[in-house]
């Protein structure tokens, strides 16, 4: 699992890449939530390269929207799909997250 | 006006999901690092239309860290035994040499008051229940297998007396699966 952070006018967009998974997920949580104590109140994660997803990626993404619904921030999303969107879904998070559609997704 | 739906794990030592009459039987050591990759090699002669992508690879996933992690702590003297049948539906037996889900009650309630807030459009509370936090959980637990498993396992998700054993049973839209070979 391997991200890239891009800072701009609209907040920070995180694009993800490969299995947010009980291996990759914690250490991006770590950078993600430091990231939120460090100033971050406009996120959106990108999951357009993200095609497995497992509960300790959902607990990372759970980890977010408590911290940044904590610190007065908003958690977007973009680009879910296939599997990740069944198990987020499954686990009633989905309801949580506001999606972009493609067309408010910066370019 | 939505419909509150709350399920809930079931403890049932004589269900008929433990028979392991006719199942295929795989063994695997507590090796946490491994996890997708006994899920990957019990799948192996999975008819595709099982699959739906990964999600069946991922949800037992679930329940085959839940044994390495939770239930044997990753002593790697401890060994994870899994029985599979994937005739006509994909069905699981996960025994681990734990002390068994002894949170298993408090864990339904949990779900419970979960689901409630939810239901409620109670997104603040819910927020704050979005996940499970037993006495065994560290940061690296997401706390939510259980409520998608629950959702998954359409067939049943059973836990033996002891609870250190899961049944579970997931069928599929058109049967066997038969058709899905290639």
């Amino acid at each position: 699992m391997e991200w890239t952070t891009e800072e701009g006018a609209d907040g920070v967009t995180i694009g993800i890449t490969g299995d947010f998974d009980l291996y990759g997920a914690p250490s991006f949580a770590r950078a993600a939530l430091d990231g939120i104590k460090g100033g971050w109140r406009r996120v959106a994660l990108d999951f357009s390269r993200v095609n497995y997803l497992d509960s300790t990626g959902v607990g990372t993404i759970i980890r977010m929207l408590q911290a940044l619904k904590a610190a007065g921030g908003e958690l977007r999303c973009r680009g879910l799909h296939g599997s990740p969107r069944k198990v987020l879904e499954m686990s009633n998070i989905l309801a949580l997250l506001r999606e972009e559609k493609p067309t408010e997704a910066r370019q | 006006m939505k419909t509150l739906v709350i399920r809930k794990l079931i403890v049932d030592e004589g269900n008929e999901l433990f028979d392991a009459q006719g199942m295929r039987y795989a063994e695997f050591a507590s090796d946490f690092d491994r996890v997708r990759d006994y899920a990957a090699l019990i799948l192996e002669s999975c008819p595709p239309a099982f699959r739906e992508g990964n999600l069946l690879e991922q949800q037992l996933s679930e329940i085959i860290k839940n044994g390495i992690k939770h239930g044997n702590r990753r002593d790697s003297a401890k060994r994870l035994r899994v029985w599979y049948d994937l005739r006509k539906r994909a069905r699981f037996i996960v025994e681990d040499e734990g002390e068994g889900f002894t949170g298993l009650d408090n864990w339904n309630e949990f779900y419970r008051k979960r689901q409630t807030s939810l239901h409620e459009e109670d997104f603040d509370g819910f927020l704050t229940l979005a996940s499970w936090r037993g006495p065994g959980s560290d940061d690296e637990d997401g706390g939510n297998s259980l409520i998608a498993a629950l959702e998954y396992w359409n067939g049943g998700m059973i836990y033996n007396g002891r609870r250190n054993k899961v049944g579970v049973v997931r069928w599929f839209p058109g049967g066997s699966g038969q058709e899905g070979r290639t």
